[in-house]
């Protein structure tokens, strides 16, 4: 069988509740800063649970004139904004028709329904609220003519775009692609999860014994994705491998036994064409929730086997909130970057771990490691479960 | 790329004439025995009623698409428009907020049919349906899978209002589909070209707007008419183009002539 095209991550920007820029974002991870807040941008005195990780400054933009005022599609151009300080993207130094855009995302633009339902502009923000327009907005902010495309496997959906950008690339549908995730925290998804009963009056304490549920957060997440053959210049890593799987079994529980997520994982190895003994770090989802911390441990250990027990696993849910959409898309970078700095950051709060939770998830501060291979998973309503394989620069 | 060959196709279509200014043509609520479905959304029915047909006209029991061998692909570009609105408005609780993730469409046809292998949502137009079906063709060739589904749903009554306020919806009947494509490896060359550019697409077709549904609507009248021979379907949306040409279609749904 051949080689499959390799796949660069040439660079990374985000906007966070924990740094407006990739910079900050890293420092915050290995400090163990905390961006969980009260939120501030909507109302929510009704609701039980008024805390998130919400981003209180929007990156470097001081003037969005010509872009919407969705808060969605400026999440994305923020990170977009970052990602083009470090690469000098903007303007496009290739040929527009040959860049294309992929974003994953669980909301879309679904608070512009909100605000037209409630009858603020509803004719403009009606068209905004499909789930594919940010994405569309992207594209024209960066110029780019290419393929558009807009993934939504909910809390899946940033390793689903990041897999999809390399496809595209390893297809030749596209010289660049930028790609990544977004959510915004609105109070549609508040609501939700409030009634959902799966948000915590406490601390992320993801894999703790007193772990008691998520807070949702805010983010943007983008990379830069090229041919390594096409290369100039540094790279972040490379994207080894993707793999999915559907759970088959509820539509917002997890399979108890966590076989979607195992065969997801082994799907990612085999396009990667690593073995679990080649991992050397994985990035787990880490929700927090009791069933979806023990559920993934339990993947973890029937994919990787002996392995699991061998590398470190870390969930950086615990200072930004589950970022959704954006999510799986920052840990991706959270990982390069650790291969990069020789450092695997801590899982905040995690204090008193489970017994049921047995593997070694980097508890208290930074560590000093250096990780070639690296694993991220995600696991969504729906039963989505994906999973990335990442390599070292 | 190797083109992969039909197995079977439902589309449930809405009837018209449909009235006001974004003339719809509807599609009833499916009734679904069991308790499970008692509070499942319209477009979930559709979508599971769309894979009913689908193994009506491939002859198939539902066994045949059970299983970790099987992906599933789907893609809309609206259908979630009436659950969020439904949890805005009626200001919904535990289980309603569930049916808002696009995501829980195709759960619930992995839930029903135990369909439990690779799987992607797109959400857009026409296409990305094309580009869903180049996706499907893929994992296929590469032995991801030994099937592939393919489902659209697109309903649009629940926002009716809404899209009234926009020209571009006006022009044409809004037509709400469920279809579903169950593709396996064949012959033959697929290709699948994109394009951007020129003005954002507004509903270009005879018969009505479908959205994301289209081209599996346009197949089926393809198959319907026992065509033969090159098969190319075409979509807009937004400002893409995308086209799909199939070399040869071997198909075994009902109406097909190969």
């Amino acid at each position: 069988m051949a080689t499959p095209e390799r796949v660069a991550i040439a660079a990374a920007g985000v906007v966070t509740p924990i740094g407006a820029d990739l910079e900050a974002f890293w420092s915050a991870l290995v400090t163990g800063v905390s961006g969980i807040s009260q939120i501030e941008r909507f109302p929510v005195a009704d609701l039980k649970v008024q805390r998130g990780g919400e981003v209180k400054k929007l990156g470097r933009i001081k003037d969005w004139c010509g872009v919407s005022d969705c808060r969605a599609t400026r999440l994305l151009i923020a990170a977009a904004d970052d990602l083009c300080a470090q690469t000098g993207f903007r303007p496009l130094p290739l040929d527009p028709a040959r860049v294309a855009v992929v974003v994953g995302t669980a909301l879309g633009g679904v608070e512009e329904g909100e605000r037209a339902l409630a009858g603020d502009h509803p004719r403009r923000r009606f068209r905004e609220a499909l789930y594919d327009g940010p994405g569309d907005r992207l594209a024209r902010w960066l110029g780019a003519r290419g393929p558009v495309i807009t993934v939504s496997t909910a809390c899946a959906s940033g390793a689903t775009a990041l897999g999809a950008a390399a496809d595209l690339l390893r297809r030749d549908e596209a010289d660049a692609v930028v790609a990544g995730g977004y959510d915004a925290l609105c109070r549609f998804v508040l609501r939700g999860f409030n009634a959902l009963r799966s948000l915590t009056p406490d601390e992320v304490r993801p894999f703790d014994r007193r772990r008691s549920g998520l807070l949702l957060g805010e983010a943007g997440a983008l990379a830069l994705l090229v041919r390594e053959r096409d290369l100039r210049g540094p790279r972040l890593g490379t994207v080894l491998g993707y793999g999915s799987a559907s759970d088959g079994f509820h539509i917002a529980a997890p399979e108890p036994e966590g076989r979607g997520l195992e065969r997801a994982i082994r799907a990612a190895l085999a396009d990667a064409r690593v073995s679990p003994r080649d991992v050397d770090f994985v990035s787990a989802h880490g929700t927090a929730t009791l069933l979806n911390d023990r559920i993934e441990t339990a993947a973890l250990k029937r994919a990787l086997g002996p392995r699991a027990h061998e590398v470190p696993v870390n969930s950086i849910k615990g200072g930004l909130g589950h970022t959704m959409g954006a999510a799986a898309a920052l840990e991706a970078f959270m990982c390069l970057l650790s291969a990069q700095r020789g450092l695997i950051p801590p899982t905040l709060h995690l204090e008193e771990p489970d017994p049921e939770c047995d593997l070694d998830y980097v508890p208290g501060r930074a560590r000093a490691a250096r990780p070639r291979i690296m694993l991220s998973t995600s696991m969504g309503f729906g039963g989505c479960n994906g999973a990335l394989v990442l390599e070292a620069a | 790329m190797r083109a992969p060959a039909i197995r079977g196709l439902g589309v449930l279509s809405g009837q018209g004439p449909g009235s006001g200014p974004a003339p719809i043509w509807t599609l009833p609520r499916p009734e679904r025995p069991g308790d499970r479905f008692r509070r499942a959304t319209r477009e979930c029915l559709l979508a599971l009623a769309a894979v009913d047909a689908m193994l009506e006209d491939g002859r198939a029991p539902r066994e045949a698409i059970a299983g970790e061998r099987t992906a599933l692909l789907y893609v809309t570009a609206a259908a979630y428009g009436a659950s969020n609105r439904e949890f805005i408005e009626r200001r919904g609780g535990v289980v309603h907020f569930a049916y808002t993730a696009p995501a829980v469409v195709p759960a619930e046809v992995a839930i029903e049919f135990g369909v439990t292998g690779a799987y992607g949502i797109l959400i857009g137009g026409a296409p990305s349906t094309l580009r869903a079906i180049e996706q499907a063709a893929r994992l296929l060739d590469e032995d991801r899978c030994d099937r592939a589904l393919l489902l659209a749903v697109e309903i649009f009554e629940e926002c009716g209002d809404l899209y009234a306020r926009h020209r571009r919806y006006t022009r044409w009947p809004l037509v709400e589909t469920a279809a579903c494509l169950w593709l396996e490896r064949g012959q033959g060359e697929l290709r699948f070209q994109s394009s951007r550019g020129g003005k954002p697409a507004g509903p270009a077709r005879r018969g009505g707007e479908r959205f994301a549904a289209g081209p599996l609507a346009d197949l089926r009248e393809w198959l319907d008419r026992g065509a033969t021979g090159p098969l190319e379907l075409s979509g807009r949306w937004r400002d893409e183009h995308a086209r799909l040409g199939w070399s040869t279609v071997r198909s075994h749904a009902r109406g097909s002539a190969a």
